[in-house]
């Protein structure tokens, strides 16, 4: 038990960080939905069902064109689309805990929550103590991001833009991608994606993400085998 | 939108996403023979969905909606590598990086 209650502090510890990205950003959704005129309440509403930063902003961006309705929804769950893979590599981990524990921890998955929980070094851990590290960092996630976003609603984004405190949100990911890389396959998979990342960032509705993760993966699922029987035949 | 459709919306879209959310952890009985034969792409993963996050927002300016290459953003980005190699915490690398990009814009 005591190493349960450890395991979720290190997983609140090792968000903090991360809330240096969190803040300038959730400051940015909540005074943005100001100025579109929205209520204090409906932002926060908004906040809390979405709990999705980045398709509040594409939605705020629709809204303000009078896009249809179903278009709105149609465009926020493709940029969603990636809590798929999440929700895949938790299964494992969160399928089998009772539901009052279940549904609140998948409701609060998020990029953050999925790149600390898959460094080696939780890998390397016991369920019970990675399931208390992802709640540490869930709902420390959670907290900052609509703490933020109230900030920005009662006083507007007044980080100073100079100051680019939303380039730790890229850095943080980065860090942990360097970490994550523990063999040359992987290695490979980071390559390709981040060059189809680069190539395809035009696209809209967040394809690019998916179409860079799966050109990564597949590289790094066919590549090695087939150098490997090249290597053969001339050998 | 008045305020009405405006809450219908985030219900839709919040609902929608909390689903995506739980689908393969909600069916995770019955999937847990897939997911076991997709342990090798699993594993894969890590890299390439953090990798697909980070690069844009360091290779381009922002907003990320034009290509603008900030080749300041990519010397800190280098910082914040070489310290993680050393480092297995998030928060060296980041204030190393950060620190880079500030020094680099005030002096370069």
């Amino acid at each position: 038990m005591a190493n349960h209650r450890q395991a979720f502090w290190f997983g609140v510890r090792d968000l903090l960080p991360l809330v240096s990205g969190v803040l300038p950003f959730g400051l940015i959704a909540g005074a943005t939905g100001v100025s579109m005129g929205m209520t204090p309440e409906m932002i926060m509403g908004m906040t809390v069902l979405f709990f999705a930063g980045s398709a509040q902003l594409a939605a705020y961006s629709l809204i303000q064109d009078n896009a249809p309705f179903i278009i709105i929804v149609f465009t926020v769950l493709v940029i969603n689309f990636r809590f798929v893979i999440y929700s895949a590599s938790f299964a494992p981990l969160l399928g089998p805990l009772k539901k009052r524990y279940r549904l609140p921890l998948t409701f609060m998955l998020s990029d953050q929550v999925y790149g600390l929980c898959s460094m080696p070094e939780q890998q390397a851990k016991s369920k019970g103590e990675r399931v208390f590290y992802l709640a540490g960092v869930a709902i420390s996630m959670a907290l900052s991001w609509f703490i933020s976003v109230a900030l920005g609603v009662a006083l507007g984004a007044n980080i100073p833009a100079s100051w680019s405190l939303e380039f730790t949100i890229p850095l943080a990911f980065l860090a942990m991608l360097v970490t994550t890389i523990t063999n040359r396959r992987l290695f490979l998979v980071a390559c390709i994606s981040a060059l189809c990342a680069i190539a395809f960032q035009l696209l809209p509705y967040n394809i690019g993400f998916i179409a860079a993760v799966v050109a990564g993966v597949s590289c790094g699922l066919l590549l090695p085998n087939l150098l490997q029987k090249r290597v053969g035949k001339h050998g | 939108m008045d305020n009405l459709s405006l809450w219908l919306l985030f219900f839709a879209a919040g609902l929608g996403t909390f689903l995506i959310r739980l689908s393969f952890i909600q069916l995770h009985a019955s999937s847990a023979a897939l997911i076991e034969r997709s342990k090798p792409i699993l594993a894969l993963l890590p890299p390439g969905i953090l990798a697909a996050l980070c690069m844009p927002g360091i290779v381009f300016t922002r907003p990320t909606n034009e290509y603008q290459i900030d080749p300041l953003q990519i010397l800190a980005a280098l910082v914040t590598i070489l310290i993680a190699k050393y480092s297995s915490s998030v928060f060296w690398p980041v204030v190393g990086g950060m620190l880079c990009l500030w020094l680099l814009r005030a002096y370069g």
